[in-house]
């Protein structure tokens, strides 16, 4: 396996938004620490989209969650993470950051989306209170304050009637909706950095969809710069700019989300998108090394074609 | 809601009549003879009848149980003629034993039952819920280890023993509390009855709060394996708040029903607290009418517990339903 195209960050001169050097990530195992992510590198821009894509187990949210500083206890991040924030213009060593400076930064400068909207959210207090939560914690917003901010953002995020469900459970919302509720719930202080980790994986495709677009309309208006952490590379087609391949922890290539659809370098980046179906494509997708079930391209039969 | 809580009254009392009745089996028709009691050494056959018709006690069972019941909804009266005695409702009856209206013996020993229980339950509620948090969030460390060990303590020692114990220490050996005295007010002298009362609640707080503690501890953390609370911390939210909302809030419904039932059945007397620390509360109102065979008391006391662990339980289901969004709408 060759190094990876390395790409700093594009578009703005000077410091990009988040920049991770060399991260690693280890848990500690039954024979010492067991490393799930060997030396990342990547930048991410405001306004831009990186997308992490790899198999499960690929180490996708372990790098997540080191930048958010939400690793699981007695996992260990080390290598560099800094994010611009107003403080330090020219980035603020994460890694290093105390709790306090972390959770002072965490909701309000840089949000996360998780995979599973209904477990993700508090079944036990109304979506308008969990939806402005972070910006009265953050911003110090009154409570009527925080409510109308709930109402305006729940609409944004496209929940209808939103001034009379900003008083309903979780449990009352569908899943697209909820995560709509999740989205709302990121943005509310309108983050410099959005990470979203597998945030469509549990939808419909159709919702799934107008998730995409909503996050896409929504990184538009507010100059977000974002991570999209998938397994699908349809749909990281659909909203990144740079692609970030991973396996089993190690960055197998980097770059512009063209030329990796294009004109892939590496043997996996290629199985991985010949495993994306394809109307047009005559032949069923290959199964990828690790032996999962082909999958049945669309308008074929499981008699027609050999698998 | 409401339809929902009159369905549940109605169950109740259907309920509480199967208990007197089961009671009054009990106490009235299987146990001696009442009026050879009453009666005393000094007896006649003919003295033994005459009680035994005041007290209605020559009636069928069926007769006895309708009178019972009358004198609780609409008052009934003894004997007959000049010497008759009217009973108001609701009618407990009159103890074998001193002749006092039993509803006015136990409204006489319900306030030294109510502060032992509130008391113990103030306490125990603070040190289990707390201890049981901390425990959870301070997983594995010495804190959590040391509150798991004295829960196991309070859980595994009898409380007439944690009694007699700190009777010994606190009030014999160390003399820096007074022997309990139950008849000292609030108003009169708050001190004292602090003084009196602290021990109880030393005894009774420490079994329920090992339990509490226990289960506090397991249910946080269940919930703290939630994927809520991730994005709780993601919104960076302080420790304070995201321990309340995201770890305490989701967990309290079990504490909840748990202390429903506890509280409600330490209303109806600390059996053992009050007799060992001498209260006169409705627990040692019980067990001496169990030892005299006072049936009336008995009775009374019986059903006053049966009513307080009904309602105590209609209770914990109208709370339940504010602490779970989602059992709101079930109903």
């Amino acid at each position: 396996m060759t190094a990876p195209t390395t790409r700093p960050g594009s578009g703005t001169a000077g410091v990009p938004l988040l920049e991770v050097r060399d991260l690693q990530v280890g848990v500690p195992g039954r024979d010492g620490p067991l490393a799930l992510v060997h030396g990342l590198s990547f930048a991410v821009d405001a306004g831009r989209t990186l997308g992490i894509v790899g198999e499960s187990g690929s180490g996708k949210s372990m790098t997540s969650l080191a930048i958010m500083g939400l690793l699981p206890p007695g996992a260990t991040a080390s290598g560099s993470v800094r994010l611009r924030t107003q403080r330090h213009p020219e980035g603020e060593e994460l890694l290093s950051a105390g709790a306090g400076r972390l959770r002072g930064l965490r909701g309000d400068r840089m949000a996360m989306i998780f995979q599973d909207p209904l477990s993700c959210l508090n079944p036990y207090y109304r979506v308008g209170v969990q939806v402005a939560e972070a910006h009265r914690v953050h911003r110090g917003s009154s409570r009527r304050q925080a409510r109308a901010l709930a109402v305006d953002v729940l609409g944004r995020v496209g929940i209808p009637r939103p001034h009379q469900r900003v008083d309903d459970y979780p449990y009352q919302f569908s899943g697209g909706m909820r995560q709509r509720i999740m989205i709302a719930m990121s943005l509310v202080c309108e983050p410099d950095l959005l990470i979203a980790d597998e945030p469509t994986t549990a939808l419909d495709v159709t919702v799934q969809a107008q998730i995409l677009a909503l996050l896409s309309d929504l990184q538009r208006e507010f100059g977000t710069g974002m991570i999209y952490i998938t397994h699908d590379l349809a749909v990281v087609s659909q909203v990144a700019e740079d692609i970030l391949v991973l396996r089993e922890g190690r960055p197998v290539e980097h770059g512009p989300a063209e030329q990796i659809f294009s004109d892939p370098q590496q043997d996996y980046t290629r199985e991985l998108l010949d495993a994306v179906p394809r109307i047009d494509d005559p032949v069923p997708a290959p199964h990828l090394q690790g032996g999962t079930t082909p999958l049945r391209p669309p308008g074929t039969s499981w008699g027609g074609g050999t698998p | 809601m409401i339809p929902y809580l009159l369905r549940r009254s109605g169950a109740s009392v259907l309920v509480l009549f199967g208990i007197t009745l089961l009671t009054f089996v009990v106490f009235f028709a299987l146990s001696p003879d009442p009026a050879v009691t009453i009666c005393g050494k000094t007896c006649t056959p003919d003295r033994i009848e005459t009680i035994r018709g005041v007290l209605g006690l020559d009636q069928p069972f069926l007769t006895q149980y309708g009178h019972f019941l009358q004198g609780l909804f609409v008052g009934r009266r003894y004997g007959v003629g000049e010497n008759a005695v009217q009973c108001a409702a609701p009618c407990l009856g009159f103890s074998f034993q001193t002749n006092q209206p039993v509803l006015q013996m136990i409204a006489a020993r319900l306030p030294q039952t109510v502060t032992v229980a509130v008391g113990a339950a103030v306490l125990w509620l603070l040190v289990g819920v707390s201890g049981g948090l901390l425990g959870a969030i301070k997983r594995g460390t010495v804190w959590d280890k040391g509150a798991m060990l004295t829960a196991l303590g309070g859980i595994s020692l009898p409380n007439y023993f944690l009694a007699l114990l700190l009777q010994y220490v606190l009030v014999v050996r160390l003399q820096v509390l007074p022997f309990p005295d139950s008849s000292i007010g609030l108003t009169q002298d708050p001190v004292g009855w602090f003084e009196s009362y602290l021990m109880p609640w030393i005894v009774l707080a420490f079994g329920y709060a090992s339990l509490y503690l226990r289960l506090t501890r397991d249910t946080v953390l269940d919930t703290l394996s939630e994927n809520y609370v991730r994005t709780g911390r993601a919104k960076g939210l302080p420790r304070g708040l995201l321990l309340r909302r995201y770890a305490l809030r989701p967990s309290m419904a079990p504490v909840v029903t748990l202390f429903g039932m506890d509280f409600a059945g330490l209303l109806a007397g600390a059996l053992i607290a009050e007799t060992v620390f001498g209260i006169n509360g409705v627990g040692k109102l019980a067990a001496d009418s169990i030892a005299t065979n006072d049936q009336p008391v008995i009775m009374a006391v019986t059903l006053l517990a049966a009513l307080l662990v009904v309602v105590g339980n209609m209770v914990v289901d109208v709370v339940y339903t504010l602490l779970d969004p989602r059992v709101r709408i079930s109903q």
